[in-house]
């Protein structure tokens, strides 16, 4: 599903090289995990491919299902159904919550031919994906994430997660600023997605969140490379000797 | 006082103006100046939304305050000149 080949990408705005080389697929159905110290080019992984400016690719190429991702527009991304669950979400003074899932739902709709969803159609959609991640009404009218706990900007992210219906989903450290039950709320409502036609790319520091994510495939990034890949025991193996053991054993 | 610069071609000038009749009082002002904010337009643009529909909700949500405080009718003719007074001017 997601192809990623020999990717190399440096700052647009200076010589600074922070991929080097990354090789990744991620299959349909499968929950790949990449796990790495800071500064090891883990978010820049994920915002090269949902198309973030500021980067520039010199080498290599990505693809969801064989279109090129890096040649389209990032709302173009959006709608062939790749999804990044922000580590940092976006506050929108002014904008609601419900207003702005409506637009985002609709214009991917409108991108892919499809009809737009009714106002009645939309609001029982939302109430019930809301319900399941226990975001109440007042957070739907309150303006995007302003204002919003660290739980429940996260939980946001997944709710927009869940009315996309992305075939491809990169969370970026959706486990960081999290407490334990938030966490497991944000990983029940990710584990309800998880279906046979879709991909995961979970980005984080900690073992904690694959315990309630559990990933098939695990892979160690380090100074702009994916230098290890196992399965969930290399997860473990991180989480009780931290990333020195094996970085020295691939060096 | 807040200002949003939209295009290249445009400025803000602000003249804080205060009358003060009570010579214990302190007063302050202030004011901000911004351009439409590059993660909230890309945050919009990956959740689908193509740049002008992104710019248009951004900069309808930063007017709010002043078109929910004008009567209904104007209220949203006001929103849509908004959108149609954007469109092409990103960047």
């Amino acid at each position: 599903m997601l192809e990623i080949k020999n990717l190399h990408v440096k700052l647009e705005e200076e010589e600074k090289q922070i991929l080097k080389g990354v090789d990744l697929t991620v299959e349909a159905g499968k929950v790949h995990a990449i796990m790495g110290p800071n500064g090891s080019g883990k978010s820049t992984l994920s915002y090269v491919l949902s198309g973030r400016d500021g980067y520039e690719v010199t080498e290599g190429s990505a693809t969801l299902d064989g279109a090129d991702l890096l040649e389209m527009e990032p709302e173009e991304r959006a709608a062939a159904g790749l999804f990044l669950a922000f580590q940092y979400p976006v506050e929108i003074p002014g904008v609601g919550n419900m207003t702005f899932l409506r637009t985002a739902v609709n214009a991917q709709r409108k991108a892919r031919g499809e009809e737009e969803l009714s106002a009645a159609d939309f609001l029982k959609l939302v109430r019930e994906k809301a319900k399941s991640l226990k975001i109440d009404a007042d957070m739907l009218k309150r303006p995007v994430n302003v204002g919003f706990s660290g739980g429940e900007k996260k939980r946001n992210e997944i709710l927009q997660m869940a009315m996309l219906e992305p075939k491809m989903c990169i969370l970026d450290e959706t486990d960081s600023g999290l407490d334990v039950d938030a966490m497991k709320l944000v990983a029940e409502g990710v584990n309800a997605l998880r279906d046979e036609g879709r991909g995961f790319l979970v980005i984080t520091h900690y073992q904690r969140l694959l315990d309630h994510i559990k990933p098939d495939v695990v892979h160690i990034m380090a100074d702009g490379r994916i230098v290890k890949t196992g399965g969930p025991e290399l997860a473990l193996e991180v989480e009780n000797n931290g990333y020195t053991d094996i970085l020295a054993e691939v060096n | 006082m807040r200002q949003l610069l939209i295009g290249d071609k445009c400025g803000a000038h602000t003249v804080p103006y205060i009358e003060v009749k009570n010579n214990s009082s302190r007063v302050e002002h202030e004011a901000t100046t911004s351009k439409v904010d590059e993660d909230q337009l890309f945050y919009c643009r990956q959740r689908g939304m193509d740049e002008e529909e992104a710019v248009a909700l951004v900069v309808n949500g930063f007017c709010k305050d002043v078109l929910q405080a004008l009567p209904m009718e104007f209220a949203m003719e006001a929103q849509q000149l908004v959108a149609i007074s954007l469109e092409g001017s990103v960047g």
